[in-house]
């Protein structure tokens, strides 16, 4: 197949810095070169420069830039509140709202040529999974101390040693369908777009799947915020 | 209308749009689990046999996530027509 033109990958390798050939790299300067790492990045990048440039002067009356950031976070907002609690959403406001805008910037970058969705390489998302999964057992932990086990027992006594697999079972369930859902779904949309460019791109082929690609990048970040949210809310409210 | 007919989709998508991969994924996991025991743990001693318990667990916690996903939405709007 085609090798994709990642603009941010050649500007490096015309700098000189190793650009891996495969999809990981050897040493630990061409693995910070991975095209997925240097996306993130750049995602990262424009986020904080959007930020900058529009909520530089806050006024009192809110311009466009502004208004669109307090329709986005104060919407945002609502919603966790609705969900989890407001304790819960003052301590981690910040953490999935990031989450939120980087995974959706994230999927919809992938969709302009020369750019790579960082969330279609299953690390990103691993890695965003296993600070989610780690966060919702420690909130847990916190709220209910030692009895937060009381969680993974089940309704009845004499069923525990029934349940306690099941329900560990289903908790590690989480771990995987959060990660692979995201990846899987931008990863598909990815090397769709990149074989039907390559097929037939002259007769605009692709354009159908670049709108329904719009509508699964949306999605995707939403439900990975949702279930988030689900997963915060169960784990702090008390066992069944 | 079309505000609210957006977050009930969104609730919509959130609750359901994952049964399938959390189904399939406990499965996994229980089976993996299983194989695990048999082959690395006892030396494969035990052969089929913690491959097949992992194999149930597995099939069981996929069921008992699909009566979560059925029961806690359930429950909620029930609360919500109650107050309304």
């Amino acid at each position: 197949m085609e090798h994709p033109i990642l603009f941010i990958s050649i500007i490096l390798e015309k700098l000189g810095l190793p650009i891996p050939h495969g999809p990981i790299g050897n040493t630990f300067l061409e693995k910070l070169c991975e095209p997925y790492m240097t996306y993130t990045w750049f995602v990262m990048i424009f986020l904080v420069v959007v930020g900058k440039l529009t909520l530089s002067n806050i006024e009192m009356i809110p311009g466009k830039g502004q208004n669109f950031w307090e329709l986005l976070i104060g919407g945002m907002y609502d919603f966790f509140n609705d969900n989890m609690g407001s304790e819960l959403t003052e301590k981690l406001f910040p953490m999935i709202s990031t989450f939120a805008l980087y995974i959706a910037v994230g999927n919809l970058i992938g969709l302009i040529p020369g750019f790579m969705s960082p969330t279609s390489s299953i690390n990103t998302t691993l890695a965003l999974t296993i600070i989610v999964w780690v966060t919702h057992h420690l909130i847990g932990f916190r709220a209910h101390g030692v009895g937060y086990i009381k969680h993974f027992l089940g309704p009845i006594p004499v069923l525990i040693p029934l349940m306690l697999p099941i329900e560990l079972i289903s908790n590690v369930a989480r771990l995987l369908s959060l990660s692979i859902r995201l990846f899987g779904n931008i990863m598909a949309k990815e090397t769709l777009l990149g074989i039907l460019f390559m097929l037939a791109g002259a007769y605009f082929a692709p354009l159908p799947i670049m709108l329904l690609g719009v509508l699964v990048s949306l999605v995707q970040a939403m439900v990975f915020v949702l279930l988030t949210v689900v997963y915060f809310g169960q784990s702090n409210e008390h066992a069944h | 209308m079309a505000k609210k007919l957006s977050t009930e989709m969104v609730d919509l998508l959130g609750n359901y749009g994952h049964i399938g991969f959390t189904f399939v994924a406990a499965i996994f996991i229980g089976l993996g689990g299983g194989i695990y025991l048999d082959e690395h743990f006892f030396d494969g001693s035990t052969s089929p046999w913690f491959t097949f318990i992992g194999l149930a667990f597995g099939i069981g916690a996929g069921f008992k996530s699909l009566f979560d996903i059925l029961r806690t939405p359930a429950a909620k709007t029930k609360d919500k027509d109650s107050e309304g």
